[in-house]
């Protein structure tokens, strides 16, 4: 049999609410063992392309291949194989944590042993080990989040698919999950990771595409993206005349060093630059504006979507 | 192929979700109470307010008025799937929608059958005069199938309520015009067609007049099957839209 270069492939993929174009005609490639992140604002249509496929909904039109099966004629095949942990906490509140476990694993037809096992070993990972036998409508939000991504892995998925799996976690759960993220794709799972948060993205992502209204705007590795800015830093910063904001942009980009600006919302520009922070402040005296907030970054993943969108992605 | 029958791997699936059905339900007091105690409370006011020889007359009609709530239970059970999303995760697993439908029946038959048994042992202690010539099995059958009808009920109203918390006031739309035109409540149904008429009638030859010949029970029991074989295929029609389960 011909090894899988892609674990997922769509070709036009769309889905319409009525008049709302959720997604409008994705085209992917994700190759299989990788971790894929799919980055975009609240409303980007990141969810409805996660939930058309991993089966939950139907395309409205275009196709999908899933670890080489047809997504809208082999679904089953496509249900055994993968995994998907909801952006919202699914779990049943008056089962304990292993119950909840165990019920994904019995509808997977894992033998009892088999699952009995592995729930301990995942349990005792996610830190839940002492409290598994407690019904989990008495967990913290933490913990919820938590089971609901064991839920999901307790069948050992060839792809899995997490939808915002940290939303609402605290740090340090944040960095449990995300340590069991990674280690889960070390066992040549491919990961489908959705988020808004570019420091998840950019820590765990092999490569990720940007969303936006339904429509890739970028894709690459996370260095790949945040190349495309430059090598410069970003220096981002309010000013005390919002009026004069454009005039300060188009002022800074005749800098030889200024490779783009942008103006965030009334008050806040962000150059990416190489150094010359004081030259930028003798733009700034010579309009008789001031400067405040100022901040010298590192490029992110944040900054490449303000590139592409002139906003920013929690905007 | 569309088929009854299930095999070894859906009828494990089936077993365990009618399992995880039951821990939710035995482990949520207010509902277990509510499960067990309104057809106690049921019985024994009726008691209170109009004497055993009352309550003998409205029995047959009485036994049959309690299954027909079954039909708010299933429907704020699978409105309360739908809402958490848990139906929508399970249908991420290889179980089908048809199973995990068949589960909730399951589950809510085996308590609508508990729920029987207890009308019937607290409607005795009460002094609800059973005729002796009365045919036990039956006196458990006839209320049983309309348990099971009232679950086809339940499934299609089911298949179109996405709110729990509205789901179970809902269920009563249908529940009330069940038991008032079955004639639950009187000597004779304003309806005579519906599953409650045909059921208090041939609950009243079994248990008043201790008759349950085939002539005397057989066409009510073939009708309330018929409206129980139709309601539950169409609910689960209904269901297995993808538009139902989201």
């Amino acid at each position: 049999m011909k090894k899988l270069e892609y674990a997922i492939e769509t070709h036009n993929l769309k889905k319409y609410f009525d008049e709302i174009h959720a997604v409008d005609g994705i085209d992917l490639k994700i190759p299989k063992g990788s971790l894929f992140g799919v980055l975009g604002p609240n409303g980007a249509g990141k969810s409805t392309t996660i939930r058309m496929l991993s089966t939950i909904l139907y395309p409205t039109s275009g196709n999908a291949t899933i670890l080489g099966y047809d997504l809208l004629k082999d679904r089953k095949e496509i249900k055994k194989r993968i995994g998907v942990c909801p952006q919202e906490l699914v779990i049943y509140p008056r089962l304990t944590a292993r119950e909840n476990i165990h019920l994904i694993a019995q509808m997977h037809g894992i033998p009892k042993t088999v699952y009995k096992e592995r729930t301990d070993e995942l349990l005792g990972r996610m830190n839940l080990l002492d409290r598994a036998d407690s019904l989990s409508k008495t967990y913290s939000g933490g913990m919820k989040r938590r089971l609901n991504v064991l839920m999901s892995v307790i069948h050992e998925p060839e792809l899995l698919f997490f939808d915002e799996p940290t939303a609402g976690l605290d740090p340090q759960s944040r960095r449990v999950v995300w340590d069991f993220i990674k280690n889960f794709q070390e066992r040549n799972s491919t990961i489908i990771l959705t988020t808004h948060s570019m420091e998840e993205a950019d820590d765990l992502s092999d490569a990720l595409t940007i969303i936006d209204h339904g429509k890739i705007i970028a894709t690459g590795t996370p260095q790949d993206l945040k190349g495309r800015l430059g090598e410069g830093d970003n220096i981002e910063f309010k000013i005390s005349n919002p009026e004069m904001r454009l005039d300060i942009i188009e002022r800074a980009r005749s800098l030889d060093f200024v490779r783009s600006g942008k103006n965030l919302g009334k008050q806040r520009v962000v150059l990416n630059a190489l150094g010359g922070l004081r030259r930028i402040s003798e733009i700034m005296d010579a309009v008789k504006v001031e400067m405040y907030d100022i901040s010298v970054r590192a490029n992110t993943l944040e900054d490449v979507f303000i590139d592409l969108t002139g906003r920013r992605l929690r905007s | 192929m569309n088929t009854l029958f299930i095999g070894t791997e859906k009828s494990n699936q089936l077993k365990y979700l009618v399992v995880k059905n039951f821990k939710s339900m035995i482990r949520d007091k207010a509902q277990l109470v509510w499960l067990l105690g309104y057809p106690l409370l049921f019985v024994v006011l009726l008691t209170f307010a109009y004497g055993p020889e009352v309550l003998t007359i409205m029995a047959p009609g009485l036994l049959i008025t309690g299954p027909v709530v079954i039909i708010s239970q299933l429907t704020a059970h699978l409105a309360e799937e739908k809402e958490s999303g848990t139906l929508q995760r399970l249908t991420t697993t290889p179980v089908t929608r048809k199973i995990i439908l068949i589960s909730g029946l399951v589950s809510q038959a085996i308590v609508g059958a508990f729920q029987i048994v207890i009308l019937l042992i607290v409607g005795y202690f009460l002094g609800i005069n059973y005729h002796p010539d009365g045919n036990l099995f039956f006196l458990f059958f006839i209320p049983f199938m309309v348990t099971i009808t009232s679950l086809g009920f339940g499934l299609i109203l089911a298949s179109f309520i996405k709110n729990a918390s509205s789901a179970g006031g809902l269920a009563w739309f249908v529940i009330l015009p069940l038991q008032f035109l079955g004639g639950a409540f009187m000597d004779e149904p304003l309806v005579e067609l519906l599953p409650t008429s045909l059921a208090v009638e041939a609950m009243r030859e079994v248990m008043t007049f201790g008759n349950s010949s085939i002539a005397a029970i057989g066409l009510p029991l073939l009708s309330i099957a018929l409206w129980g074989i139709g309601g539950i295929a169409l609910g689960i029609l209904l269901f297995q839209r993808k538009a139902a389960i989201l």
